[in-house]
């Protein structure tokens, strides 16, 4: 009875926030990704036909047009002092760009047609890339530290654990975990399908997937244990944690799906669900810091999400013409940057 | 029939061994002025630009989704590849897929039925297999050398074409036409040289006509017989012998059976007599006895080890016959002769036989009218889609569903499929045409699960 009563108190309020935009701007591009720069002055956008936009946080004024890839772009990564940029693309290189002068300072082979991936370090000068099944680790000065062995098919995704002393890359039969100064690879965590994401709990704890076959796997990076979660509508590309370690926010279909690891979750636990979007949710991102979850669909919208295990509610959307392409936080978790597929890009204070 | 709000990119499959003229189709397609932008996805090279055309190289990644599951293979490569042309500004009007000479079409045609993203933004319209007229015998029908990816490529094909037809005779050609209709009755088949036919014989064809590729070759829906040929005769009373050499078989069957007059109505009714003749249990006859005649007399004549065998016939009722015979006489040198002559019968036919390829490729096509009970299809189509999914390489249909205006059309790829609702059908008569492609079927099984999905 009681409990009835709590609920009916605590009924979501008013959204609380609101979304100020602070600048807008349109690229005749899909931005295929948006990053923020660590000291968050700039916004980079990477446009799929190539070109790389370098905006001023603040104003949105474009500080460079970086040529980019002659064919496409496909991914970008800043380096942790902000002063150089690495993308890869399908001219089959890895570039690096200083972006205070906006010239190329290196052209990397990546060992294939499609440079797909790229990651540096977040606490160091190391960067590694991925090309087909080739897997290789580059410094700053874009010396070639190391190759891999090759995967066992397409590399999908590289991730660094947050504190830089490991990364692990997704392929077709799981998670390959590495430790960047030995060759051979710590860990396999092997599945029977296509693996698509990964994402490192912030603690180190667990290394989350989004598969092909519409599953999400946790991990357990210190016995190797696998815990499946299934029932999604469609396969998963969109995985966040929270900074505590806590949830994952997890797409694959119209609802945000989040899983609690507090207690003894997330293995049999009901997860917390979000429903708002009218179609797929393909952009999930938590505040670094904050427990604010910022969500963006194929119905244009955007919404900012406030995770609670009792009361988590909508604070507040917007809604773009197009789907939403991608989303990101600002370092300092105030600002939200925007992009949907007709190459709008809006950085939104909240 | 094509829905006036598809806004998805439509895509072809391009099969074909290697030197069947696969890449020379591609080529033509690239330079033929077809006003389409076309983006390739082929095996070969990396990423060029042609004019306004687009070739990206794959490297061919098989991926098993469901844990393991062999009928949802899927192409990896092609869901990433494809996801990323999604996205370029510079949009594509046509995707064309060109696969390996030895690449099996099943993981290639499941990726579009198992990932949401490739089925809301492209169409597969057709799977197009270049065939070697000279040499595609070896892989289809040769012990030694018979491939199951060249068997899938013809089987799984929407349009097939006939290529090098310069280098085989007509009747040739005709024998391989007959042969690829008894593995795929579904694909439309062009004879070509150098690949040169019309682009939209093969570009924007719009996979889904079953009811054209069923108008088009009715013949297909005919039965299997179990005799190969008949002929007819006119025999006066009297004696007459059934001369058989060594043949294949030890045994044959034979049934003659008399004919009213020698008209189409009769002769069809004989048909259908004979088929219910050779349904029943085979009686042996010996060398030298005497044959009996007439509907229900199944007759296995039984040859001797060496030599010529005869058979004694008596007519006591002249008029004219049909002698049916479970193999060609030809195989047997085998004939008819009164007292004092070889006779030559007055008309042959030959009849697609039921017994040959078990193991084979075939098509199986079947038509009943009526109304349709959805539940009871839907458990139907799932028991036998989990035993047999394997083996049932391409499934089409267009049904007809209790309480539903429109005509249900679907279509599947081994254990996945697609259906929905298409137009009206106003006055049309409301039936059901399903139509299996695939390994071990067996007719009747089907057709009598089918029948029992019919409303009540």
């Amino acid at each position: 009875m009681s409990r009835v009563m709590m609920q009916r108190k605590d009924k979501p309020k008013p959204p609380s926030a609101a979304l100020k935009t602070l600048w807008r701007a349109n690229i005749d591009d899909h931005i295929i990704q948006l990053a923020w720069s660590p000291d968050g002055k700039m916004l980079a956008a990477a446009g799929v036909s190539g070109p790389i936009m370098l905006f001023n946080g603040v104003d949105g004024v474009v500080r460079h047009t970086l040529p980019g890839h002659t064919l496409d772009t496909m991914a970008i990564s800043w380096h942790r002092d902000s002063g150089t940029l690495a993308s890869v693309g399908q001219d089959g290189k890895v570039r690096l760009w200083d972006t205070e002068t906006g010239a190329q300072t290196a052209e990397l082979p990546g060992g294939g047609s499609w440079v797909e991936r790229v990651a540096f370090n977040p606490t160091s000068d190391e960067l590694v890339s991925a090309a087909g099944r080739k897997l290789r680790l580059w410094n700053t000065g874009g010396d070639l530290i190391r190759e891999y062995p090759d995967a066992n098919s397409t590399i999908t995704d590289i991730k660094w654990r947050h504190d830089g002393q490991q990364f692990a890359i997704s392929a077709y039969n799981g998670v390959v975990q590495y430790d960047p100064i030995q060759p051979e690879p710590l860990r396999r965590f092997q599945w029977q399908g296509s693996t698509l994401t990964l994402e490192w709990s912030p603690d180190g704890r667990y290394i989350a997937t989004g598969d092909q076959d519409s599953t999400v796997h946790f991990w357990i990076t210190e016995t190797g244990q696998d815990l499946q979660m299934w029932g999604y509508e469609t396969k998963v590309l969109e995985l966040a944690w929270s900074c505590n370690s806590r949830y994952l926010a997890t797409g694959g279909g119209t609802q945000v799906v989040i899983w609690d690891c507090s207690g003894k979750g997330p293995a049999g636990t009901k997860p917390i669900m979000l429903e708002g979007h009218q179609h797929l949710i393909k952009h999930l991102k938590f505040q670094r810091n904050g427990m604010l979850l910022a969500s963006g669909g194929n119905d244009g919208m955007v919404g900012i999400w406030r995770v609670e295990r009792k009361k988590s509610a909508l604070l507040t959307s917007a809604t773009f013409k197009d789907p939403i392409a991608g989303i990101t936080w600002s370092p300092d978790d105030r600002c939200v940057a925007v992009t949907d597929e007709i190459g709008t890009v809006a950085v939104a204070l909240l | 029939m094509m829905n006036a709000t598809e806004t998805r990119v439509p895509v072809t499959v391009l099969t074909g061994f290697l030197g069947s003229g696969k890449t020379t189709l591609l080529n033509r397609i690239l330079t033929e002025n077809h006003g389409k932008k076309i983006a390739v996805i082929e095996n070969e090279f990396g990423e060029v630009g042609i004019d306004n055309d687009l070739v990206i190289g794959a490297e061919e990644e098989i991926f098993e989704m469901n844990n393991g599951c062999i009928c949802c293979t899927v192409r990896g490569d092609l869901i990433r590849i494809l996801g990323h042309l999604m996205k370029r500004r510079d949009k594509f009007d046509y995707i064309i897929i060109e696969t390996t000479g030895m690449a099996d079409p099943g993981p290639v045609a499941q990726t579009f039925y198992v990932d949401d993203e490739m089925q809301q933004k492209l169409k597969l319209d057709a799977i197009v297999t270049v065939v070697d007229a000279k040499h595609i015998w070896e892989h289809i029908d040769d012990a030694h050398n018979a491939s199951d990816e060249a068997q899938e490529q013809v089987a799984f094909a929407d349009v097939i074409l006939l290529n090098k037809t310069d280098l085989v005779s007509p009747d040739d050609l005709d024998r391989l036409e007959a042969r690829i209709k008894s593995m795929n009755s579904l694909a439309k088949i062009y004879r070509t040289r150098d690949a040169v036919v019309e682009m939209d014989k093969i570009l924007n064809v719009g996979g889904f006509n079953l009811d054209r590729a069923l108008e088009v070759d009715p013949k297909f829906m005919e039965p299997e017989y179990p005799f190969e040929w008949s002929g007819l005769y006119h025999l006066p009373a009297g004696r007459y012998e059934w001369v058989m050499g060594e043949g294949p078989d030890p045994v044959m069957g034979m049934a003659l059976l008399p004919l009213p007059n020698t008209g189409m109505a009769a002769r069809e009714a004989a048909l259908m007599d004979a088929v219910l003749t050779f349904a029943e249990a085979e009686q042996p006859v010996q060398p030298g006895e005497p044959l009996p005649v007439g509907k229900g007399q199944h007759n296995q004549l039984v040859l001797n080890e060496r030599g010529e065998t005869i058979f004694q016939i008596v007519i006591e009722q002249p008029g004219d016959y049909l002698l049916f015979t479970e193999h060609h006489p030809d195989e047997f040198d085998a004939h008819l002769c009164s007292a004092d002559a070889v006779l030559e019968p007055l008309a042959t036919r030959e009849y697609k036989p039921d017994h040959e390829h078990d193991e084979e490729v075939t098509s199986v096509g079947i038509t009943i009218p009526g109304d349709l009970n959805l539940e009871k299809l839907n458990g139907w189509l799932s028991q036998l889609l989990r035993v047999h999914g394997q083996d049932i390489f391409r499934m089409k249909g267009v049904l007809s569903v209790r309480g539903w205006e429109e005509r249900f059309v679907f279509q599947g790829v081994h254990m996945l499929f697609d259906g929905r609702p298409d137009r009206p059908w106003g006055v049309e008569l409301r039936h059901n045409k399903m139509i299996f492609i695939g390994r071990n079927l067996d007719r009747s099984a089907l057709e009598g699960g089918f029948r029992a999905c019919l409303a009540s």
